[in-house]
């Protein structure tokens, strides 16, 4: 049974830790993705957000060499593709 | 009596609130179905509900740690958001803002008999949270069957089947969903008419992670063991088949706190944030058997 002080400070732990980590997600983290266009393909940095919007469609996938590689060209599909 | 009164204020909201949790569900729909078109496909939810769905605000957090995965990248934003939230809220939020749940629940009104699950299968949504969300995507990509979109039922229900219907009523040809998916489904809606929460309690991973902060998490279950009479009424209240004054946190709580209408009251919805009782309100609102005594030594 955990006592009240120790509920705290694990409480203060864990919640300082969720912020730092959902923070640093949204605003420090970012990604290469590659994208195809006419003549080749370009590499673009993506946020984690626009990321997390790509994924939710299916827009982005891990090619064999382990690169981030958007799956469509032009407009973004509009509904995840499972 | 400001510590006292802080106490009474979260037990009297919990006990008002408790008579209109499928209300409070309700209006969290309206926060999760997307009234208003805005599509916030950026930022994850901390519920489970389909981001598929043309009716989904935000992002699943389970679609997005699935799918960063795949994509063997750490998904920072998921993984803050459901720390932050797990440690403030525990399973509160699969019994009173969960939509899936609450979709269960509306279906548990309908009388049909009920089975009890055995205490093992709430062990199930580990092996699920694990195998399905985390190493199928990491080691075999988002193509394998058993990927955890590809046979979740909450994006079968929200997705496929409209998606079924629509393509069906405009004479399109039907997309159908894999057959592990269909099966799932299938289980799946068989299942909630007989079991309560069946999603919740064997397979869900959203709730798996919330219940691993039951313990810790700011909001709590509190046992009151000097109010308890031993009477088991909360064993029949509770729907989980869980001995809440044995293990008020127990991992498999959904804590929809219907145990909190037992009548001795030996259950509250406690926080960390109430401060402790002071000498002087535990004067103003003596035990009735403290009086007793009192009452007794004074003849």
């Amino acid at each position: 049974m955990l006592t009240k002080k120790t509920k705290i400070i694990i409480f203060c732990l864990l919640i300082s830790l969720g912020v730092i980590v959902l923070a640093y997600g949204a605003f420090f983290h970012s990604i290469k993705v590659t994208t195809n266009v006419e003549g080749g393909s370009v590499s673009i940095t993506k946020s984690e957000p626009a990321l997390v919007k790509e994924a939710s469609v299916g827009g982005v996938t891990r090619d064999k060499s382990g690169k981030v590689k958007q799956t469509y060209t032009g407009k973004a599909p509009e509904a995840c593709p499972t | 009596m400001a510590a006292m009164v802080t106490k009474t204020k979260l037990t009297n909201l919990t006990s008002k609130l408790l008579g209109w949790r499928m209300w409070v569900q309700s209006a969290f729909l309206l926060v999760w179905l997307d009234p208003l078109g805005l599509r916030l496909h950026t930022v994850c939810s901390p519920v489970f509900h389909c981001y598929a769905c043309p009716l989904a605000t935000f992002a699943c957090p389970i679609g997005i740690l699935a799918q960063f995965s795949a994509l063997h990248i750490f998904p920072f934003m998921a993984v803050g958001l459901l720390i932050a939230v797990g440690a403030l809220f525990g399973s509160l939020i699969c019994g009173w803002v969960c939509p899936f749940g609450f979709l269960q629940d509306l279906v548990a009104k309908i009388p049909t008999p009920k089975f009890d699950l055995p205490k093992l299968a709430g062990y199930l949504r580990y092996v699920v949270l694990i195998g399905t969300v985390l190493a199928i995507p990491y080691f075999l990509g988002e193509g394998h069957p058993l990927f955890v979109c590809r046979v979740c039922p909450a994006g079968a229900l929200e997705v496929a089947v409209p998606n079924m219907i629509s393509q069906a009523t405009a004479g399109q040809q039907i997309a159908w969903p894999n057959a592990v998916k269909l099966t799932i489904l299938g289980l799946f809606l068989i299942a909630v008419f007989f079991i309560k929460r069946p999603w919740c309690r064997i397979l869900c991973p959203l709730g798996a992670i919330f219940s691993l902060f039951n313990r810790v998490s700011a909001f709590f279950l509190r046992f009151n063991a000097d109010k308890c009479t031993d009477c088991k009424q909360c064993h029949q209240l509770c729907e989980y088949g869980i001995e809440p004054e044995k293990s008020p946190n127990s991992l498999r709580c959904n804590r929809c706190l219907e145990c909190i209408r037992c009548d001795p009251g030996a259950l509250t919805l406690g926080s960390i944030f109430e401060k402790p009782q002071t000498q002087k309100s535990a004067f103003e609102n003596p035990k009735p058997s403290s009086v007793r005594n009192f009452c007794l030594l004074l003849s």
